[in-house]
């Protein structure tokens, strides 16, 4: 079993390679085709800069090569770890992927953990009362929150709880106007909270409903009626059978969930002003800022690729028998 | 099971948890005790204004150039009436041929490093802005030089009395400690001193106590950078003392402030192509000219056949003024180019020109052209949009049909020399009217698109750039617009019909008192911070 997991390392990391390379390709490419004008996304409208002015922004950012020749000159940085320096921030783009992607992960972890939690929890409550009103209700909300717009709950949220309660902060991921080295990790946890709470809203539905069914099968199993042939009560059968049976499929779905994790915080971070990698690729698109867009985009794939891949092998640890199993 | 719900409680409990401790933060405002005590009310300020500077707070790569560096002193300013006020310089004088410009600099001028302020960190600062390849526009500076540790020498390539305001633009940075980091961690003689930074989220400063000048009652001043639908709630939760907005959320009340309206430049008009279509292109293959706007009975018509008091009611919530100019109510803006609104004048001065409806569909022909124009516009920009809509249902009722198309800067780019273009700009110098007027400029950017040139108007701006009396020189800017034979204003060629400037508006706590703001130029958020040195709280 041992010898299966790390051939199956060694096949995900090849099949990363391809994916990232096929990524880069493709998004330098639909960037070329488009009439991005970087230059003037820099200059922006309305600045006075005189025409020689211009021509000096454009040597200095090296806008006259073949599109097949900027696109080798930027891989091959690519490839040094060089991503190259974002128009917007004058930075290098890694720094401020790793910079910005520090706000997300504490966003999207608190929001997976409460995901996770929530969905597993509701969806086994609805697997055993099964056909009960409660259970129709519950399963209702699930099917209508899995096709709400994340940003509806963020606003409604932020209404409710921050505008009309005055509970939590209204945006940012720190305190308003205080130094840094006077804020402590659990503010930073109580600034995300409601961010994640909205990005988890949206999140936990199809973990329930996929463990509903599981948790359902598991009931209607043989080694169910066996156990309860044998005389344990319900209580343990849950505890012993369907747990067993079903936590680790939810956990699975949770890591493939990666994706909808990330394309949900760009809309959750606009809404609450969180200055994290969401909001970073929003601007990059907007601005035209084609080396962070391209970083970003990366960043992205490489991200939702290892939360696959964790899906993946924890499915063959649990189940030999799936092997080839994709949610790509 | 059991364990199974000690998990939920303990989950429970932690959630608890976090909102006690949280709302123990204070509800709301989580401010800081131990500091925050020792400053009164009367001495901090939290504002939400748009966004943060592109690279940073760094006058090399363009801070500061709208209104004020704050962190960084300038060798002249402006004062609220736009009128040059010497800062960091005690003296200038300008040679003859308006070629060599000489500053004295001020004594007592140190960075809040503790390093004083001398020529060679003048010097630094512009030789490094020009080899920037920033925004900010030297171009015309042929040489800076020390000449000795209190002044300093420009020369430029041409006369240019405009480049005044290219000085009030850039705030100097010290030569001993500039570096890449710089923008980050801004070192400056301006009155504030940058203390924090969090990216994307909010800056915190605080007033510099050894400014040579008058030292800031605001001791405190965070800046947030949000959406302004964000920062309307931030300002509803009662935790702002001012909040930036726009026309379509201005509707709102907010209890215990004020919607402050502030006069702009900030403005939009129509770009109208002046040449006939010959079958010219741009050097990139662009289509030139267009045979309806290259007449300029139909660029005068639109002008006064277009009320632009509707569109201020319609478009801006009557938030705006009408624009007749890119600089009115500056000291370079002509009088003179003001028009009142008149349908029959417009309709005279089409019937004059030949344009007449001959088959009775409500548009005009002349020589079997019809008098038929698109227009376009920057698609994700709302007032640009209204606006369009509503200047081509105002010209129907002149017999010109104007379709609208909402498109992309990118695609704009392209058509901007054959078509007309919804655009806008507005800057606190008259180097702008250069750059949209002059032959030199014709089809460069989007200055001058509509390929528009005049000897005459060439002559004034010209006169106007050369001359080395700051008076004369804005009586020439005034001469592009109207000379009382022609000019770029709607009585002589008319290349653009300027429409309205926009209003920047702010929701402002009552008590604040922000002084008397200049007009501000395009672009919102931090030009109303120019003068926040002077600041109070009644």
């Amino acid at each position: 079993m041992n010898k299966g997991i790390f051939k199956r390392i060694i096949q995900n990391f090849i099949r990363l390679v391809t994916l990232l390379v096929a990524v880069c390709v493709i998004a330098y490419f639909l960037i070329q085709i488009s009439p991005i004008d970087p230059i003037q996304a820099y200059v922006g409208a309305g600045v006075a800069v005189s025409p020689e002015q211009r021509e000096n922004i454009e040597n200095f950012w090296g806008g006259n090569g073949s599109p097949l020749k900027q696109f080798l000159t930027w891989s091959r940085a690519v490839l040094q770890g060089d991503f190259g320096v974002s128009l917007i921030y004058r930075r290098p783009v890694l720094d401020i992927i790793i910079e910005k992607f520090n706000h997300s992960i504490l966003l999207m972890g608190l929001s997976w953990v409460l995901s996770g939690i929530i969905g597993y929890t509701l969806g086994l409550l609805m697997g055993i009362n099964r056909g009960k009103p409660g259970e129709r209700v519950m399963k209702t909300i699930c099917l209508s929150l899995s096709s709400t717009p994340t940003f509806w709950v963020g606003l409604i949220l932020l209404l409710i709880f921050s505008i009309g309660l005055g509970w939590f902060p209204v945006g940012l991921s720190v305190p308003i106007g205080m130094l840094t080295k006077e804020i402590t990790f659990f503010q930073r946890v109580y600034h995300a909270l409601l961010p994640a709470l909205a990005l988890s809203f949206t999140s936990f539905s199809p973990v329930a409903l996929h463990t509903r069914d599981k948790v359902f099968t598991a009931m209607e199993s043989d080694y169910v009626l066996f156990a309860r042939a044998r005389g344990e009560k319900s209580k343990e059968i849950i505890k012993n059978h369907v747990v067993h049976n079903t936590l680790i499929p939810a956990i699975t779905l949770q890591f493939a969930s990666f994706s909808e994790l990330f394309g949900g915080s760009v809309l959750v971070e606009q809404v609450f002003s969180y200055p994290g990698l969401g909001r970073a690729a929003v601007e990059a698109g907007l601005r035209s800022d084609v080396p962070l867009l391209l970083g970003v985009t990366l960043f992205s794939a490489l991200f939702v690729f290892l939360g696959n891949s964790i899906a993946n092998i924890l499915y063959q640890w649990v189940d030999p028998k799936i092997g080839e199993m994709d949610y790509e | 099971m059991r364990r199974k719900s000690m998990m939920f409680k303990g989950l429970i409990i932690l959630l608890v948890g976090i909102f006690v401790l949280g709302g123990c933060q204070g509800k709301g405002k989580d401010a800081s005790q131990s500091q925050e005590d020792a400053l009164k009310k009367k001495e901090k300020l939290v504002m939400a204004i748009g966004s943060e500077p592109d690279g940073g707070f760094d006058p090399i790569v363009g801070w500061g150039r709208y209104g004020n560096p704050l962190f960084q002193s300038t060798l002249v300013d402006t004062d609220s009436n736009m009128e040059i006020v010497k800062d960091l310089a005690t003296d200038y004088q300008i040679s003859e041929d308006g070629l060599i410009w000489n500053f004295t600099l001020r004594e007592d001028a140190y960075f809040t490093d503790g390093e004083k302020l001398t020529a060679e960190d003048v010097v630094f600062t512009f030789d490094k802005a020009k080899d920037s390849g920033s925004i900010v526009d030297l171009t015309n500076m042929k040489k800076i030089s020390e000449v000795n540790e209190n002044t300093v020498e420009f020369i430029l390539h041409k006369p240019d009395s405009s480049f005044i305001y290219t000085i009030a633009a850039t705030g100097i940075v010290p030569k001993h400690s500039y570096g890449p980091n710089y923008g980050e961690n801004p070192v400056g003689s301006g009155p504030f001193k940058l203390v924090q930074w969090d990216k994307g989220q909010q800056i915190i400063m605080e007033a510099n106590e050894n400014y040579y000048g008058k030292v800031p009652e605001m001791k405190k001043v965070t800046v947030l950078f949000m959406e302004e639908d964000a920062a309307l709630a931030v300002a509803q939760a009662g935790q702002l003392d001012v909040a930036m907005t726009s026309a379509n959320l201005a509707q709102q009340e907010i209890d215990g402030m004020h919607l402050e309206v502030v006069k702009t430049i900030d403005n939009r008009g129509l770009t109208l192509p002046c040449l006939p279509d010959e079958g010219k292109t741009t050097k990139d293959g662009h289509r030139i000219g267009n045979n309806v706007t290259s007449d300029i009975a139909i660029r005068r018509a639109l002008s006064y056949g277009i009320d632009r008091e509707a569109l201020i009611k319609d478009a801006l919530n009557g938030y705006g003024r009408p624009a007749y100019t890119e600089c009115d109510g500056m000291p370079w803006s002509n009088e003179k180019a003001i028009v009142e609104y008149d349908v029959v004048k417009a309709k005279d001065i089409l019937e004059a020109a030949g344009w007449i409806d001959v088959d009775k569909d409500g548009i005009r022909e002349k020589n079997g052209q019809r008098a038929e124009i698109n227009l376009l516009y920057a698609a994700g920009d709302s007032t640009r949009q209204v606006l369009a809509n509503a200047v081509a249902l105002q010209a129907e009722e002149l017999g010109i049909k104007i379709t609208i198309e909402g498109t992309s800067w990118d695609v704009i780019d392209q058509r901007m020399y054959s078509e007309a273009v919804v655009m806008g700009w507005g800057a606190q110098s008259p180097i702008e009217t250069y750059l949209l007027y002059h032959s030199e400029n014709t089809g460069k950017d989007y200055y001058n698109p509509e390929y528009f040139s005049n000897e005459k108007v060439d002559e004034h701006i010209d006169k106007a750039m050369s001359s080395l009396d700051h008076d004369e020189a804005l009586e020439h800017w005034k001469k592009v617009q109207w000379d009382g034979e022609t000019g770029v204003s709607t009585q002589g060629e008319s290349p653009w019909v300027w429409l309205v400037n926009v209003d920047h508006l702010y929701y402002v706590k009552e008590g604040l008192d922000m002084g008397t703001q200049k007009i501000h130029p395009h672009g919102h958020a931090w030009p109303l911070l120019a003068n926040l040195k002077d600041w109070t709280w009644k």
